[in-house]
């Protein structure tokens, strides 16, 4: 593989000004039982090359399925026709970069693909039943997922390398129904459940079964629940709701290709702008934010991206000032950094990469443990699970729907609340934060669906982070 | 045989198919061919070509179905689908629900496919941005945006007898020009032929909408009467696709019609239909499983009438698949319309529609608009590219953007007007393998539009 790359390269060379391409082998297993039944039973396998020229400044991409010479040269051709074929545009230099050489693996203690069939749909269906033993419950689902992709990299700079990696994880919900409403409860999150790198000891892990009744019990508990009052209050954000949180309103943001305009037609701006770095506050003081390509376990950790740049932990965020983007070669270049962030990811050989996501973690405080954050909390709620969410184009105003919230009254956990909702504007929102729970509270969340680009891409993430609050916020608006 | 000798999707579908070695089975398969070129700043940003195929093969056995999906169509790589989903659809003993898998009919015959555009040139596009930057240049603004255009082949094959087969095409543009000021304004068209797409007219359109002179009005949260544009109107429906339509949803309780088929839920004057040969659809004869396309009412005269099937959710509801599969066996998230047609009113535009509104907002486009709760239809967006403050019966100036939360079927039971002539729109959000899809709506207009900031 790595010679046809490198012939690929080679020859896109006298035509282009840059070229790579990028052999990947996607393998994935997806399960699913839901009320007691196989609901989705689906094994996937594709592979292809994508191929990526540079002709002045025009981008040209064509992908292939499999990895014959002749059609992969086929490929090359249609890359070189579409570059030329767009109107003519200067093109800059791409922040330099040493060649990628080398192979490089995720931890995997048991391959997933290994473990028999049966075995893992027993778990599910276990899952499953403990879900509905209490009744109550309308529609009982466990999931399953497991994923290895293979990527080989060649660039015309002379980059070969290869890494693998292997993701693992799960999840269920709970969904009530009565004639007027419905109500689900999700563990442990609602968007994919938790996928991690890892192997088959990655969706062991979770435990489901152990969460199956309290998460029933929730759900049917919510349908006779009281609805979150509205107003301004303290909110305490946790688990998934504060990781979709950071991603929506600072990942996304500090994507430079949003901030250069160059997303404006699909996914959008956003607040900062190029030269804001070291002067935008977007926090209170104890906000720090980082994107760590290297967080073990991440689904944003990887050795290079998909231009074949090592992995990097970026300051996005310190003290409540942005403190840097995710980047990309062209995009790096075109402010000036003397490198790229190492943040050019794609979602398949059939996608060329986009500025995107690594794992873009809050990092710990010193507020304790969550129940030492609520016993400090006078009074307020507390949403983990995410239910809806939806933030403008340039990432200022949000608007998030939890599937649960919790009252915070004396500093204990009370009453459970429905349809818990909260907006806001992203500098007040995280300018409010006045606690971040301490590192043994910290951990990672993953979002498997994050979708950006045109056509689109499902890229996979993480976000590290411990419990927060923040003050004042406009709650029950949905 | 060759992995890289492409035969005819028909003949790729048998011989997946052939594999399943006379188990209950589908083989779907599809060939996307599609050409995207996105643009920004007036120049152009990034481009994909795509050549693919995906073979997803379903083995259905005593109610449980198996899936394995690939690109390799090798004899090697056909026959390790196969058995993948064969080992998927035996793996335990406990009995499922799907019904099993029936004969495959002939496809209805369409016009969804433009020879002209499956040539996919890549001149064409370039042509399509030069006309978009021109005009948007001329009229003092930037020119953001994308231009596509694919070519769909779909085969299926039934192991209870048939073969079924279909070629679709597929065109989009959207221009979102940005002038100097910040102001910004979006057009854009979908269509089954490239041609049909006129690039100059609709940066026209966008930056219009860019420049419109006057100082912005400060909008703040209530209740508004509203026109909405076409494009925002096909985001609503959209998101009531998935809220009101699914038939799993529905059988299931969760979804926006249950218990409520056959109540009033909309205006008297609102139709809404799935009609997968509405010449201005993107036509489709067959779904992935096979199941040939039917009309169906999903609102009539404004009463609730019906909700649209793939085989599994017919079964658990006692009714026949329309035709709406998004995977064969049942996508795990359930059925979808494809080709809904909303038919227009009396209106003979936007401008008709503003008339007698005294002040009101005037929508553009939605934009990352998601379901809240299903059972209300309740949505959450916010307004972007072009939204505009009413007055007195027209358009005056520019206004800040607003976040909308109301729920879809109540939007459409206040509201009071619409246009007569529908436009082709879609986001244009080719996730995984492309899967064009459209509504033809018309622009309307609703009272008591809750906009939450």
């Amino acid at each position: 593989m790595r010679e046809l790359l490198l012939d690929l390269v080679d020859a896109a060379a006298r035509h282009a000004d840059y070229a790579d391409a990028r052999h990947v082998a996607t393998r994935r297993e997806r399960l699913a039982t839901r009320n007691g039944v196989l609901d989705d039973v689906l094994a996937e396998d594709s592979d292809g090359v994508g191929i990526r020229v540079r002709v002045g400044g025009a981008w040209g991409f064509a992908a292939v399925r499999g990895s014959g010479r002749a059609e992969c040269e086929a490929a090359l051709g249609r890359a070189l026709a579409v570059a030329r074929a767009q109107p003519a545009a200067a093109g800059g230099p791409l922040a330099p970069e040493t060649p990628a050489e080398g192979a490089w693996s995720s931890p995997c203690e048991r391959d997933p693909f290994d473990v028999p069939l049966d075995r893992k749909l027993a778990t599910l269906l276990e899952t499953d039943a403990a879900i509905r033993a209490g009744g109550g419950i309308a529609v009982a689902i466990a999931h399953f997922e497991g994923r290895r992709i293979v990527t080989t990299f060649a660039s015309s700079e002379g980059a070969a390398c290869v890494q693998s990696v292997t993701e693992c994880g799960g999840g269920i919900a709970a969904l009530a129904v009565d004639g007027e409403d419905s109500q689900i409860r999700s563990y442990p999150a609602s968007h994919g459940g938790q996928v991690d790198q890892a192997g088959y000891e990655g969706f062991m892990r979770l435990r489901l079964a152990d969460h199956a009744p309290r998460i029933a019990e929730e759900a049917a508990a919510l349908l006779k629940a009281p609805a979150c009052p509205a107003g301004r209050m303290t909110l305490i954000l946790a688990g998934e709701q504060l990781g979709l949180q950071i991603h929506e309103s600072i990942g996304h943001a500090v994507e430079l290709d949003r901030v250069l305009g160059r997303e404006i037609s699909y996914a959008g701006g956003s607040y900062a702008g190029p030269d804001a770095v070291g002067s935008l506050r977007i926090g209170s003081p104890l906000v720090n934010v980082t994107a760590d390509a290297s967080t073990p376990g991440a689904l944003g950790t990887f050795r290079w991206d998909d231009e074949g740049v090592e992995a990097q932990a970026l300051p996005i965020v310190r003290g409540g000032v942005l403190a840097g983007f995710l980047s990309s070669r062209e995009s790096a270049a075109e402010i000036g950094l003397g490198r790229s962030g190492g943040c050019a990811r794609a979602s398949g050989f059939d996608r060329q990469p986009l500025v995107r996501m690594t794992n873009v973690n809050l990092d710990p405080g010193d507020a304790g443990s969550l129940d030492d954050l609520i016993a400090a909390t006078g009074e307020g709620l507390l949403i983990e699970s995410n239910r809806s969410w939806s933030i403008d184009d340039r990432r200022l105003h949000f608007q998030f729907g939890g599937e649960a919230a919790w009252e915070i009254r004396g500093g204990e956990r009370g009453r459970l609340l429905r349809n818990p909702s909260y907006s806001g504007l992203t500098p007040q929102f995280w300018g409010s934060c006045d606690a971040v729970c301490s590192a043994p509270a910290w951990g990672v969340t993953s979002l498997i669906d994050c979708g950006k680009g045109e056509p689109g891409q499902f890229v996979r993430v993480s976000h590290g982070s411990a419990p927060a609050r923040f003050q004042d916020v406009e709650v029950g608006v949905a | 045989m060759s992995r890289w000798a492409l035969p005819d999707l028909p003949g790729l579908a048998e011989r997946a198919l052939g594999h399943t070695h006379g188990r209950n089975a589908i083989a779907s398969v599809v060939r996307e061919r599609s050409l995207l070129m996105r643009f920004a700043a007036g120049r152009p940003t990034q481009a994909t070509a795509i050549d693919d195929v995906t073979v997803e093969v379903a083995v259905a056995s005593d109610g449980r179905v198996g899936r394995a999906a690939t690109n390799d169509t090798s004899d090697d790589g056909l026959r390790a689908c196969a058995r993948s989903a064969a080992a998927a659809a035996g793996a335990l003993a406990v009995p499922g629900s799907f019904p099993g898998f029936g004969p495959v009919g002939e496809a209805p015959a369409h016009a969804g496919h433009d020879p002209a555009t499956a040539a996919l040139d890549p001149a064409d596009g370039g042509r399509a941005l030069a006309a978009a930057f021109e005009v948007a240049g001329a009229e003092g603004t930037e020119a953001h945006g994308g231009w596509t255009a694919a070519e769909e082949e779909r085969a299926v094959a039934s192991s209870e007898g048939g073969i079924a087969s279909d070629r679709t095409t597929d065109a989009f543009m959207k221009v979102i020009c940005i002038a100097p000021g910040g102001r910004s304004g979006y057009a854009g068209r979908a269509s089954v032929a490239a041609g049909g797409l006129d690039p100059a007219a609709l940066a026209r359109r966008a930056a219009g909408k860019a420049t419109l002179a006057g100082e912005p009005a400060a909008i703040g949260p209530g209740e508004r009467t509203v026109v909405f544009e076409a494009s925002a109107v096909g985001t609503l429906l959209d998101l009531l696709g998935g809220a009101a339509f699914d038939g799993l949803a529905h059988t299931e309780g969760r979804g926006a019609l249950a218990g409520r088929i056959g109540h009033r839920v909309a205006a008297p004057g609102v139709n809404l239909s799935e009609s997968p040969r509405f010449a201005a659809t993107l036509q489709r004869g067959i779904d992935p499983e096979g199941t040939a396309k039917v009309p169906v009412p999903l609102i009539q005269d404004g009463v609730a009438a019906g909700v649209v099937h793939d085989l599994r959710s017919a079964a658990a509801s006692g009714a026949a698949s329309t035709g709406n599969a998004l995977a064969p066996g049942g996508d795990p998230e359930g059925p979808r319309p494809t080709n809904m047609v909303l038919i227009g009113g009396g209106a003979a535009g936007e401008d008709e529609l503003c008339e007698g509104v005294e002040r009101g907002v005037y929508v553009t486009r939605l934009w990352y608009a998601n379901l809240v709760r299903q059972r209300e239809s309740l949505v959450t967006a916010v307004t972007r590219d072009g939204t505009f403050l009413i007055e007195d019966g027209r358009v005056t100036r520019p206004a800040n953007d607003l976040r909308l939360t109301d729920s879809v079927l109540g939007i459409l039971a206040r509201t009071a007007a619409l246009g007569a002539r529908q436009e082709l729109v879609s986001e244009a959000e080719y996730y995984g393998r492309r899967f064009a899809t459209a509504t033809a709506c018309p622009p309307l207009r609703a009272r008591g539009v809750r906009f939450t900031a």
